[in-house]
């Protein structure tokens, strides 16, 4: 869900900064050709300006060229000639100029066109003025001149000098305003396109800080999330241990009530064997004072067993044993009652992790046992082992538990051999105990974990509680048990534990 | 012990009591047993209606006391009998099931003479009573002052 909207506006991000990188190449392209354009715009601005000084340039060179030549009429002084030649050759090229800077309006080339014949014919007429100056024929030549001066060659001249100075202030006109247009074109991109750039900076100004925001929400609610998380197993692990150190209470108490009317059945029972002493010995004085056989002397009576026949003695012997069942079962019930209290009291000890030479701690066990091996000829053989921290005692216990198993379920008729060996492995410690024994059937090596269950032939003495305990301690020290074992092929007990116990790594559960 | 002195026996199981008797009785310790099952009504015989103890006085009594009582804890009786100017220094015996080394310590430090614990094995069971009677037979107590 989270993942999902802060993709979308991730996407939504890219997808801002696109359009904005493709409006900043919009506006950057049109900004160029729009400058561009203004440039040719103003060009030709300057292009009209020429040509209207082309064509004032022109119409003033005419104007000198037709002073001279009246001067020179008038007065035959050679400098006005000269002045006029001046003049004259100038116009030819000024034409020409005009020609050429006018090619691109067809109105114009025409209109120069016209220029140039007026002009020419005009020139033509000074000349032939002058000439007829030159040959003294003054005043043929003014009439010439007089003609001329009314002739449709300076009206033409004026005429089209006009419209064309019209035309150019026209083209002048729109050209600037054509200039102007581009400008403000120009100017208006660019303003639009950065205030589309801006206002796109600004939403993702805007996205970013929401997103960020929205990141930071979820943080907090993660860390929220956490804190509740640890509190959570605080709270249960705290709950786990509690009902823990319930049941231990429970078993404890229980236990010890259990206690109270077995020492009354026990005691009563012992009270029901001597009264039934009594009530024997006194039907068995009775039937002698009944028989005709001669009485027993009196301090017969004390001897422990009195002498009973056929129905007496069966009704005795059948009391006994009901008495001895009896018995029996209570000290089976004690013994069980007694290995709970035990078991409770060790759940209850608190654990000290010490550094341990396992090795020493073993051979110790070892030579207490010494006794019952060779009783039971078997040797013990003890390897190397690794040094840890952990309980002592409850390795102490862990360990002679089972070496008195191996000791305890040896094969009948052949030499037991046990060894323990010890290794380390990535901050484990692996323990093994191994005999040749009477094995474990695969079927069993869960069974022989359970409290009271034991597993093969009951032949030995036990409560089934030597694993249960090992394995509780085991796991309280924060390591791991299990056996390997075939019926009739000996047994590999491998426990593993922490090399360095601290203490916490498992719950005081066990 | 001499003849006045009387048993108080505080024992809420009757069956233990009447165990604890016979064995007594058999190592030939013939004073007077008062049993009470309760708390409630020892504390009633032994510190008397005003609750001062003052009637007790002038009487050698040795208590006899369970932990485990059904409306109250041996412990508390045991501070009220210590804690009492006449009872202070009658003999107290608590004979329990309790091993509970803690408890034990509580106890002495409360001013307890004796802490056995009962063996659940009835032959140590009455063993040991026999031979706290015969314990009883030798021990001075001196009379409430």
């Amino acid at each position: 869900m989270l993942t999902a909207i802060s993709g979308r506006r991730a996407a939504l991000q890219i997808l801002l900064l696109s359009v904005g990188f493709v409006v900043l190449v919009a506006v950057s392209v049109a900004s160029v050709l729009l400058v561009n354009k203004a440039r040719e715009d103003n060009a030709w601005v300057v292009h009209t300006v020429e040509v209207e000084g082309q064509i004032s340039n022109l119409l003033f060179e005419v104007r000198r060229a037709e002073s001279a030549a009246r001067a020179f009429l008038l007065t035959s002084s050679p400098q006005y000639l000269t002045e006029y030649r001046q003049a004259a050759t100038g116009i030819p090229a000024a034409l020409d100029h005009l020609a050429k800077i006018t090619t691109d309006n067809p109105a114009q080339v025409a209109n120069a066109a016209k220029l140039r014949t007026a002009v020419e014919k005009r020139l033509s007429e000074f000349t032939l003025g002058i000439e007829r100056a030159q040959n003294n024929d003054v005043a043929t030549s003014i009439a010439v001149l007089r003609n001329a001066t009314s002739s449709d060659a300076v009206e033409a001249i004026t005429r089209i000098g006009r419209e064309m100075r019209a035309e150019e202030d026209r083209l002048f006109a729109l050209r600037r305003a054509t200039a102007d247009e581009t400008q403000v074109l120009a100017s208006s991109v660019t303003i639009a396109g950065s205030c589309m750039v801006l206002a796109l900076a600004g939403l993702s100004i805007v996205l970013v800080r929401r997103s960020s925001r929205a990141r930071d929400e979820a943080e907090a609610k993660l860390r929220d999330v956490n804190v509740t998380l640890e509190t959570t197993v605080d709270e249960r692990t705290a709950d786990l241990r509690e009902a823990n150190e319930e049941i231990q209470r429970f078993a404890y108490i229980v236990s010890h009530d259990l206690r109270s009317p077995l020492v009354n059945i026990m005691g009563f029972t012992s009270e029901l064997e001597e009264l039934r002493g009594d009530i024997f010995k006194r039907i068995a004085s009775l039937n002698r004072a009944a028989s005709p056989a001669p009485a027993m002397p009196d301090d017969a009576t004390d001897i422990a067993e009195p002498e009973l026949e056929g129905a007496d003695k069966q009704l005795s012997d059948d009391f006994m044993e009901s008495l001895s069942f009896i018995k029996s079962s209570i000290a089976k019930m004690d013994r069980l009652i007694s290995a709970i209290l035990n078991l409770t009291r060790e759940g209850r000890r608190e654990f000290k992790p010490e550094r341990i030479d396992v090795h020493e701690l073993i051979d110790g066990i070892v030579k207490t046992v010494a006794h019952q091996a060779a009783e039971a000829n078997a040797s013990i053989e003890v390897g190397a082992m690794p040094k840890i921290v952990s309980d002592r005692l409850a390795l102490e216990q862990i360990f002679s538990n089972l070496i008195d198993n191996a000791l305890k379920y040896l094969k009948d008729g052949v030499p037991g051999t046990i060894e323990i060996a010890g290794r380390s492995k990535l901050g484990f410690a692996i323990f093994e105990v191994k005999d040749n024994g009477r094995g474990i059937d695969p079927k069993d090596h869960q069974r022989i974990f359970d409290l009271f269950r034991r597993a093969g032939t009951q032949d030995k003495p036990g409560q089934g509680i030597g694993l249960a305990h090992v394995r509780a301690l085991v796991r309280r020290l924060g390591g791991t048990m299990s056996v390997a074992s075939e019926l009739h092929s000996g047994s590999t007990f491998t426990i593993t534990l922490p090399i360095n116990w601290t203490g916490k790594n498992r719950d005081k559960a066990s | 012990m001499s003849d006045p002195v009387t048993i108080i026996m505080i024992e809420d199981d009757e069956g233990h009591a009447r165990l604890i008797e016979r064995n007594i009785r058999r190592s030939g310790v013939n004073n007077e047993i008062v049993p009470f099952t309760n708390g409630t009504a020892a504390i009633d015989y032994l510190f008397g209606k005003d609750g001062t103890a003052a009637e007790r006085k002038g009487h050698a009594l040795l208590i006899l006391l369970d932990l485990n009582l059904p409306d109250m804890t041996g412990i508390d009786i045991l501070r009220r009998v210590k804690e009492n100017k006449y009872l202070k220094s009658t003999p107290v015996v608590v004979l329990t099931t309790t091993d509970d080394s803690q408890e034990i310590k509580r106890c002495y430090e409360l001013g307890c003479n004796v802490y056995i614990t009962k063996p659940v094995n009835y032959e140590s069971f009455a063993n040991a009573i026999r031979q706290l009677g015969l314990f009883f037979s030798v021990i001075q107590v001196p009379p409430a002052v």
